[in-house]
């Protein structure tokens, strides 16, 4: 390969690298919390009980809620709990007064086990992060654009990263510890290298998802510029019988569960939608669970008569383009993943937004070395620096506090999801100030520091707040309460190491100055 | 999946022993041409295996998933072992070898 055309990737990939790096930073962490969204959320609304009960069970219990509260609905909507998501969720839509309107939504959630209602705390739990990964909490669509575009620039990051890596093999095992510049160089080498097939598929299929809004030519070329023409094609919406007007009785849906298992060879439910339950032309539509292939199938369904238990049709299987777009669907989300593999996909998420921060860090790193001696930094760097420090550790104290708000507001508070959003936020804006007027290395350790505090202290803010302390989540095996507190506590372990690293490299480079500096005064004398 | 584990983290340390720089930093001695092609040799048909038990367990569509989660894995532990503690990242690696028939007998 020429020299001159390695040179070109490695300019796209530092300067494509430093510009988004902040942003896909953000992207990459709050994606990779993301993976563990349900479990956020459990632990943000701890009211929510876990229970092992069956989806026979916990169907027939929404059947009989629903039959009392919401007889008259047109649309019973019935998501099932499982072994991620504790409460069993029920909608129902009231029958519109005028033709062509969309009734009114009533949300509940129930106990499985007891069948009584279940409020939790008003929350945007692990659904935060998850919508803050592709919309960046901005209006719609400009968040979806603005987090593609950065996955567009990742991409090629990843591609003029490897151009630009000259011994991917040779060093493939290489990672040399302290030594400054050269052990940044190797450890964003060894992320990047080593979980390079997550980079890759995760990137590649980031662009997948929303290739309908990226690349509309085709679809707009071939359905002329009609784009709802083609939705209605590729999601084709089960024909809803018409109210026969006779009243009947829903028969027990329980039943039914096996017999979409059946349909399935084996696959599991995970919501229901009952159109018009009362009336003898009651239909009941059966949703596979997403979680249960690695292919994601957009809306898999069987649908039986509500009143005989006939059944009245099943979507057909999926087709080649639509596997291949539902592999890399299903890739992305990991909802098909185990605990086990969950975890795999968490530690690659870290892999690499460790891979962002690390070459954020080498760039600033590189450009500082010129300016040692004087210690004054020009403009730009020091406003490179303000961001790398606003954009990593300032992130994390964000997400601390987004968790220490959830425990610390008032749980009748109006507005009280809302606040806890705002305070992350806040946060994050209060580091980015802390940043400007402190020295780097002082911000850095301060910052992270304070980050090792606030996580480290989760599990005895959760203590003091509730009752599902560890020593209690432990034993009764709620894992993902559990779980939660014990990540917490170890990344507040890692904070503490990494802020006294980062105290102690200080000293290290204070001390190697002072040595510098009276030779130089020595040599002037002179 | 643990069996596919320990078969990749063996694999990937017999790679890097094949490597004459990782060998003498290792091991304390040069190989010679012919051993260095065995132990490449042993590691390539490790990862294979590793990959035929991950997909024999699960199927190809989730197996080839595992296989690819456990290969990075298993890579990122040896990198970051080699450095700070290269005695267990060696011991962990003939403790995996040991254990696999085990781990299959299970899996199987």
């Amino acid at each position: 390969m020429k020299e001159g055309f390695r040179q070109a990737m490695a300019w796209l990939h530092t300067w494509a690298g430093l510009i988004f790096g902040w942003l896909l930073f953000a992207i990459f962490l709050t994606g990779t919390l993301a993976y563990f969204k349900d479990e956020i959320s459990h632990w943000m609304q701890p009211e929510i009980p876990a229970r092992s009960v069956t989806s026979e069970a916990s169907l027939t219990v929404a059947q009989h809620y629903l039959q009392q509260h919401a007889a008259g609905a047109s649309r019973w909507l019935i998501d099932l709990p499982d072994a991620r998501e504790p409460g069993l969720s029920v909608r129902w839509q009231q029958t519109p007064t005028k033709r062509g309107e969309r009734g009114q939504f009533t949300e509940k959630l129930l106990d499985p086990q007891t069948g009584a209602e279940v409020q939790g705390r008003e929350t945007t739990g692990g659904e935060f992060f998850y919508r803050f990964h592709f919309q960046l909490q901005m209006p719609y669509p400009w968040g979806r654009w603005l987090s593609t575009i950065a996955a567009m620039v990742m991409f090629v990051a990843l591609i003029s990263g490897i151009i630009t890596h000259k011994k991917i093999f040779k060093d493939f095992f290489t990672f040399r510890p302290r030594k400054g510049q050269r052990s940044w160089l190797d450890g964003h080498n060894a992320v990047g290298v080593l979980v390079l097939p997550f980079h890759l598929m995760i990137t590649y299929s980031s662009l997948v998802i929303f290739m309908s809004m990226v690349m509309p030519a085709s679809i707009l070329a071939s359905y002329n510029g009609d784009v709802r023409a083609f939705f209605d094609d590729v999601f084709p919406q089960s024909a809803t019988p018409e109210l026969s007007g006779k009243p009947a009785t829903l028969a027990p849906m329980a039943p039914l569960l096996d017999r979409a298992r059946e349909q399935w060879s084996g696959g599991n439910v995970g919501r229901l939608t009952v159109n018009n339950p009362g009336d003898a032309n009651a239909s009941v539509v059966l949703v596979r669970d997403s979680a249960d292939r690695v292919v994601h199938d957009f809306g898999s369904a069987v649908t039986f008569n509500g009143v005989t238990g006939q059944l009245l049709g099943s979507t057909p299987a999926q087709s080649l383009p639509r596997a291949i777009a539902g592999s890399f669907y299903g890739l992305h989300m990991g909802r098909f993943a185990d605990p086990v593999l969950r975890w795999l996909y968490f530690i690659c998420g870290l892999a690499g937004t460790a891979m962002i921060g690390t070459g954020l860090v080498i760039w600033l790193g590189k450009r500082q070395l010129k300016h040692v001696k004087s210690g004054v930094m020009p403009f730009e760097l020091r406003l490179v620096e303000v961001l790398n420090i606003a954009s990593m550790s300032g992130l994390m104290i964000a997400v601390a506090a987004f968790f220490w708000a959830n425990r610390v507001l008032p749980v009748a508070m109006a507005g009280r999801a809302d606040w806890e959003v705002n305070s992350f936020f806040i946060v994050w804006g209060l580091s980015v100030l802390h940043a400007m007027f402190r020295r780097g290395r002082a911000a850095w350790v301060e910052q992270l520091a304070l980050a090792a505090l606030l996580f480290g202290a989760v599990p005895l803010l959760n203590a003091v707040t509730t009752p599902y302390h560890l020593g209690m989540t432990l034993a009764r095996g709620d894992w993902a309460m559990a779980g939660f507190d014990l990540t917490c506590l170890g990344s507040g372990v890692f904070f503490a190491w990494a802020a006294w690293k980062m105290q102690r490299a200080g000293q290290v480079e204070t001390v190697a100055r002072q040595r510098v500096q009276p030779i130089g005064l020595e040599q002037e004398a002179r | 999946m643990l069996l596919a584990l320990l078969l990749c983290y063996g694999g990937f340390t017999a790679l890097c022993l094949s490597m004459d720089r990782h060998h003498a930093e290792l091991l304390g001695r040069k190989q010679s041409a012919r051993r260095r092609q065995l132990i490449k040799l042993a590691g390539w048909l490790l990862l294979a295996s590793s990959l035929w038990a991950a997909v024999a367990s699960t199927g190809w569509g989730l197996g080839l998933v595992q296989w690819c989660a456990v290969l990075m894995l298993s890579a990122l532990l040896l990198v970051l072992l080699l450095p700070y503690r290269p005695r267990l990242a060696l011991s962990l690696a003939g403790v995996s070898l040991l254990v696999s028939p085990v781990a299959l007998f299970v899996q199987s």
